[in-house]
């Protein structure tokens, strides 16, 4: 260990104690606190509240239907309206003058959490769905966005040269090579997409804006952790199918088409 | 290798005034000090299956980039059928068209079909709804398959190009430059990393297509032998310079132009390369 690393070490250590100091962290109220964490789980765990809450399943499946909508529609819609925003950001597409500006538009509207929409549309259209959904394409846009353009950028440029040396047109260059050649990629970003807000409208109830987060919440505002266990157990379920299915469609024309570029028959 | 007898009255001419291709004292770099090429003077007639040949890093590909326009030249001038090949000239935009390029990589899209690559070679016939809703009209769905069985490629229309080996990946690199109703057909080592028997095919394939269609045909190799079983006329580049450019007509190889070395011992030099 040089000198230099002790004090950097050293440097980390008194920045941990600083910033702890700072907001308030104290690990014995962790311990202390552990107890509330028993008292939840008593409530949940129980059999008898087990069968009681069962009958919340109807519900909370309606609820988590109406979130699976609010990901797809928000997920679908900030995919098509991103994917002009994304062409316009390549770099091997555009020139300066028109990529620097777009990427900093999409820069600023990735500044803000899904959260944060949220509450804006929840003030603009009041509270519901909608509101998460449009939260959600906003976010969508932002974050979508930068995974395509990174993506076509790192796309194979021979193509492009060939199919550019024709002088066909910047639309058909990208609707004939760029889309095709990133195609599994960029199926692959929406898949990730949709999976994350799953996950994001699960959440967005919890400001009002629709899903079953908002059941959520109001089931712990009022210390009914058992019917709020349920929900968050169907939340686990139908994310973990989710995952499965987003594997097997990735296998399925991702992993294949990106394997598949080795000479596999004459 | 082809005897070379020298001639002192070729049986075809030196000055024709159906040049389809013109380079004078051409110069391109890549950075500013060193030149890719420089001061190259060339003059294609129109229908030659010309040659270039050259070792790696000769300039051969810079030269090929300064036909289809897809470099611009620092300093000298290239006329395409008399028009400058400028981007923005919209008469050159409309060439562009009509000149079949095949990059050493073949620039294939790899995840769609033998079909759709060739054809990518009638977008510039189709107008925008069409080109949106990929709706190929009949007739060039019609050629596209016509094409495909001229290049052998019958029965895998539908196969993904990534799935093709690379004699396959050829013919269509070949058959989407043949969509394009060439009148100028460029390729760059088109067949430099392929087994004998499947080049002499691929070479066959273009020499026949040249010869039916017209086509003036320029050809990159680093093979001498190839280049002067095939080619009309041959321009040996070295180092960014034409050092040779001689005149094949049956047996009989004729120069044209010779620098600080003489014909033979050029030829000589490459014979050499292709024995080891």
């Amino acid at each position: 260990m040089t000198p230099k690393n002790n004090i950097l070490i050293g440097v980390i250590i008194g920045l941990i104690v600083i910033t702890s100091y700072n907001i308030d962290a104290n690990p014995l109220d962790f311990v202390d606190g552990f107890s509330n964490l028993g008292i939840i789980l008593e409530e949940i765990l129980v059999l008898e509240n087990i069968i009681d809450n069962t009958k919340y399943v109807p519900s909370a499946l309606l609820a988590m239907f109406e979130t699976l909508q609010m990901a797809f529609i928000g997920t679908v819609v900030g995919v098509v309206i991103g994917m002009p925003f994304s062409m316009l950001a390549a770099r091997n597409l555009n020139s300066k003058f028109v990529y620097a500006p777009i990427r900093t538009l999409l820069a600023i509207v990735r500044t803000f959490p899904s959260i944060l929409w949220a509450i804006l549309f929840v003030i603009v259209v009041g509270l519901g769905p909608f509101a998460g959904v449009l939260a959600i394409i906003l976010y969508t846009i932002g974050f979508v966005t930068k995974l395509q353009f990174e993506s076509i950028e790192t796309i194979d440029s021979d193509p492009m040269d060939a199919v550019s040396s024709i002088g066909v047109s910047k639309f058909q260059l990208i609707r004939y090579v760029v889309i095709p050649e990133a195609a599994s990629h960029l199926l692959g970003q929406m898949l990730y997409m949709f999976d994350y807000n799953v996950r994001q409208s699960a959440i967005l109830g919890i400001v009002g804006a629709g899903g079953i987060g908002f059941f959520i919440i109001q089931y712990i505002k009022f210390f009914e952790y058992g019917k709020a266990a349920v929900y968050l157990f169907v939340v686990l379920i139908v994310v973990l199918g989710i995952e499965w299915i987003s594997v097997k469609i990735r296998d399925k024309y991702i992993v294949k088409s990106q394997h598949g570029m080795e000479v596999t028959a004459k | 290798m082809k005897q070379i007898q020298m001639t002192q009255n070729p049986s075809f001419s030196l000055i024709s005034t159906n040049k389809i291709i013109q380079m004078s004292d051409v110069s391109t770099s890549y950075d500013s000090r060193n030149f890719a090429l420089e001061k190259i003077n060339l003059s294609i007639t129109r229908g030659t299956n010309y040659a270039i040949v050259g070792q790696s890093g000769s300039g051969k590909s810079t030269l090929l980039k300064l036909m289809n326009g897809m470099m611009i030249p620092s300093s000298g001038t290239i006329k395409i059928d008399y028009i400058s090949p400028n981007m923005n000239n919209k008469k050159f935009k409309k060439m562009m068209h009509t000149i079949g390029y095949i990059p050493q990589s073949l620039g294939l899209v790899k995840n769609i079909t033998v079909l759709d690559n060739i054809l990518i070679g009638a977008l510039p016939r189709l107008n925008k709804m069409q080109s949106f809703f990929k709706k190929f009209p009949e007739h060039e769905i019609i050629e596209a398959r016509r094409i495909i069985s001229l290049v052998g490629l019958t029965g895998k229309e539908n196969r993904q190009a990534y799935m093709l080996s690379g004699g396959e990946k050829r013919r269509v690199a070949i058959a989407r430059a043949l969509m394009q109703k060439p009148t100028i057909l460029l390729a760059d080592e088109i067949v430099s990393e392929l087994d004998h028997v499947t080049a002499k095919e691929i070479m066959n394939l273009i020499a026949d297509a040249q010869k039916k269609m017209n086509l003036t045909a320029i050809m990159v190799h680093h093979d001498m032998k190839l280049a002067l079983e095939y080619a009309n006329r041959v321009a040996v580049i070295k180092e960014g310079h034409k050092i040779l450019e001689i005149g094949v007509e049956g047996d009989t190889i004729v120069d044209f132009q010779t620098g600080d070395m003489t014909t033979e011992e050029i030829m000589g030099m490459y014979a050499d390369d292709a024995k080891k």
